[in-house]
């Protein structure tokens, strides 16, 4: 399994690309299953998994799995555990909305520049240590909410906490050197959409542990206070456990990992070049701060936001908010589902019209979730919107493993820091001035998911075409070898160092979708019939 | 007697009358000025000057400390009306509004008209039955430690003027912090880096040592 070692923000290392996004397992012919190894789980001839056995905790490779989520999901918890408390620390530190808007664009910029480089620090330590360093260093800035007096302070320590969703990269790099990269796919889809959870799950947790707090005796400033010792103890506790019980590889070492020495190491600049010269990257980048990004805005306001307009009390509209955030246990992976139904029948145009129609929906149900006065209507049209939004972040990652195999670690980095992007800019234009109402901000950020979600028809694979246009003609052209090839120049061509995109591109076929009997011979190959 | 301190607001608090019968939605702008209340704050009362409204006010400056000052309304039918005016009054509750400078920026403390929706009183001081021809009641009430630091003000309407900048009077709110909050905040935090820090110094040592053999 050749992988470009050592490019930052490598954290998809070992996605090839063709996994189906609802493969369990795969079969012995297909992956040759290594006899020899003693794990719980058959393994390749790497030692990586070759199932997906969700419920058991296996040393190493499940046990892995739940280690990861675990972490990336309390992560998650503690970034947006301030959320649902705030109408309790608005008036403790005195805060206006700017102030809280502010403080919710800092609470997800953080992570743009410590996602890229944890993809180095993975590259660098592993993935074990990388995660642990992550999740224990960001322990104390949790714990600093204790200390917040004022408003300046309560933006500054929700951006040092944010720092902590980088271990996303850690989670997602960790996943693909324990499993085999036929299930990669739904491996890494479950563990993102369950580590997303957190931001749902926090609404419940925070609201009921300040609740236990006050009845205890605390007063409502100091309680909420307290509260935060919780996320903060978890981050020490996963820390621990990811130290003690993970492993950085299925053999056991870290020390291996560094010392393979029959992979290529590819220049970084190359890599980078080819992944911001490709225009697929920026419409990704932008999309996906429209399905990402507004779930982010949104697991930051929609507590406060049904606590103020409905008069609900404070744990009822945690609840609320929480079905949000914890309709990704089912919205994610059904998202990378039905991106891959589609692509079944209709290739790549499938995934494409996929991902357009469930980010579109979403933003109508935004607007909807805006619009609504009664209570029942706002939470059906949040809930939509939610599944909308979240399988459209699901769908997206059904695509992005084809805009390029070369840079590939590069263009899933800077899409994931464009959700983070898109999420703080969001909450910049509408819910951090007084000069819109929430309901005003929540109707255009749907107005604007639907505008921003426009470009996607204006992708083109020349091999596979775009929302409306066919693939191309030219003989030439229409090959995948010949997309996936454009990324190497001839002296690299002739080093054979595009070998790993030429394997790619011929399992890319299956994005032809119903069409793949007929494809095109290439030129310079025998024909059928002499 | 000290000097007192320059540019104080002396406080006065709303009355909201509601009828026992609902009326429906009840408006600010329809409340009337009959009722006169005065808060004193104790432990300025060698300071204290009532306020009526058709008298002249001298101004007196209290910041009140929430959980330890307290402040003490008292109130009585406005004599410049008709007697019998309020007869129709059953019940009488003094709240504690939030002043135009606290409001600005936060909508969860928003003035609407239609009161059943209006956000700027969230805090009652006192709700009792309203027994007519007995002025100068009193009700003396502790600043909760739940209040948060904010300008409150006299209220709308009854006895301050249509901008509400006159009879306002400051809260200062507890912090919630606690010394000992603090500690386990820094020893919690410490526990943390340190555990990372001897795990991987430990790890290292043993990997040194399985190389050196």
């Amino acid at each position: 399994m050749g992988d470009i070692e050592g490019s930052p923000g490598s954290s998809m290392h070992g996605v090839t690309g063709k996994e189906q996004t609802f493969a369990f397992s795969v079969a012995s012919p297909i992956v040759p299953t290594d006899t020899t190894a003693k794990f719980a789980l058959p393994v390749d001839s790497e030692h990586k998994a070759k199932v997906f056995k969700i419920f058991s905790f296996a040393n190493p490779h499940m046990r892995t799995f739940h280690l990861s989520w675990i972490s990336f999901f309390t992560c998650f918890v503690s970034t947006f555990a301030a959320a649902p408390l705030v109408p309790i620390i608005r008036d403790n530190l005195n805060l206006t909305k700017s102030d809280i808007g502010n403080a919710g664009v800092a609470s997800v910029s953080g992570s743009i520049f410590s996602r890229l480089a944890m993809g180095a620090i993975c590259d660098m330590l592993g993935p074990r240590y990388g995660c642990a360093f992550l999740i224990m260093l960001s322990a104390p800035t949790v714990f600093c909410m204790s200390f917040v007096s004022s408003a300046g302070g309560y933006i500054a320590v929700r951006f040092m906490i944010g720092f902590s969703l980088a271990t996303f990269v850690s989670c997602q790099y960790w996943m693909s050197t324990m499993f085999n990269s036929k299930i990669i796919g739904l491996v890494n889809g479950t563990a993102a959409g369950w580590g997303n959870m957190g931001g749902g799950a926090t609404q419940l947790i925070m609201p009921l542990v300040y609740d236990l707090i006050q009845r205890a005796g605390a007063t409502p400033f100091t309680a909420w206070r307290i509260a935060f010792f919780v996320p903060g103890c978890l981050h020490v506790i996963m820390g621990i456990l990811v130290l003690t019980l993970g492993q950085d590889l299925p053999d056991g070492n870290l020390g291996a990992l560094q010392k393979k020495g029959d992979v290529a190491k590819d220049k970084f600049s190359k890599v980078l070049w080819y992944a911001i010269t490709n225009y697929r990257t920026w419409i990704f980048v932008l999309l996906y701060g429209y399905s990402m990004g507004v779930e982010l805005s949104t697991d930051n306001v929609v507590a406060e936001y049904f606590y103020d307009r409905f008069n609900l009390k404070l744990h009822t509209a945690g609840i609320i908010a929480a079905t949000f955030g914890m309709a990704n246990i089912v919205a994610r992976p059904f998202g990378g589902f039905a991106s891959d139904r589609a692509a079944r029948y209709f290739g790549m145009r499938g995934r494409l019209w996929v991902l357009w129609i469930l980010q579109t929906l979403g933003g109508a149900f935004c607007i909807w979730l805006g619009r609504a006065n009664s209570l029942p209507i706002a939470v059906l049209a949040m809930i939509l919107f939610s599944v909308g939004a979240q399988a459209a972040c699901g769908a997206t990652f059904g695509i992005i493993p084809f805009i390029s195999r070369r840079s590939l670690g590069i263009i899933s980095g800077l899409t994931g820091a464009g959700g983070n992007f898109g999420s703080g800019l969001t909450q910049l234009i509408f819910f951090t001035s007084s000069r819109f109402s929430t309901e005003t901000g929540l109707s255009l950020m749907g107005v604007m998911i639907i505008c921003c979600t426009l470009p996607v028809t204006l992708v083109y694979f020349p091999q596979w075409g775009g929302m409306f246009l066919p693939p191309s003609r030219d003989v030439v052209k229409s090959t995948e070898e010949f997309y996936y090839g454009s990324e190497w120049n001839e002296e690299e061509k002739q080093k054979g160092l595009h070998q790993q995109s030429l394997k790619f591109a011929e399992n890319s076929r299956s994005e032809r979708g119903k069409r793949v009997a007929s494809a095109p011979t290439p030129p310079n190959s025998t024909p059928n019939h002499v | 007697m000290a000097a007192p301190p320059p540019a104080l607001l002396l406080p006065s608090i709303l009355l909201s009358c509601l009828c026992a019968s609902s009326y429906g939605f009840i408006l600010f702008s329809s409340l009337q000025k009959t009722l006169v209340v005065a808060p004193s704050n104790s432990t300025l009362l060698n300071n204290l000057i009532r306020f009526l409204l058709d008298e002249i006010v001298s101004l007196l400056f209290a910041v009140l400390k929430a959980g330890a000052d307290d402040i003490t309304v008292t109130w009585g039918v406005n004599q410049t009306l008709p007697a019998g005016s309020d007869s129709a009054y059953k019940t009488i509750k003094v709240k504690l509004c939030y002043a135009p400078v606290s409001q600005t920026d936060r909508a969860w403390r928003k003035t609407e008209d239609n009161l059943s929706k209006d956000k700027t009183c969230q805090f009652t001081i006192v709700s009792r039955p309203y027994t007519s021809g007995n002025n100068n009641q009193s009700f003396t009430w502790t600043v909760e430690r739940d209040v948060p630091a904010a300008t409150y003000f006299v209220a709308y309407g009854q006895s301050t003027d249509a901008h509400k900048t006159t009879n306002l009077f400051e809260i200062q709110a507890i912090t919630g912090r606690h010394v000992s909050l603090d500690i386990a905040s820094v020893c919690f935090s410490a526990f943390s880096v340190l555990a990372l820090v001897g795990f991987f110094m430990n790890e290292k040592r043993k990997a040194r040592r399985t190389q050196g053999k």
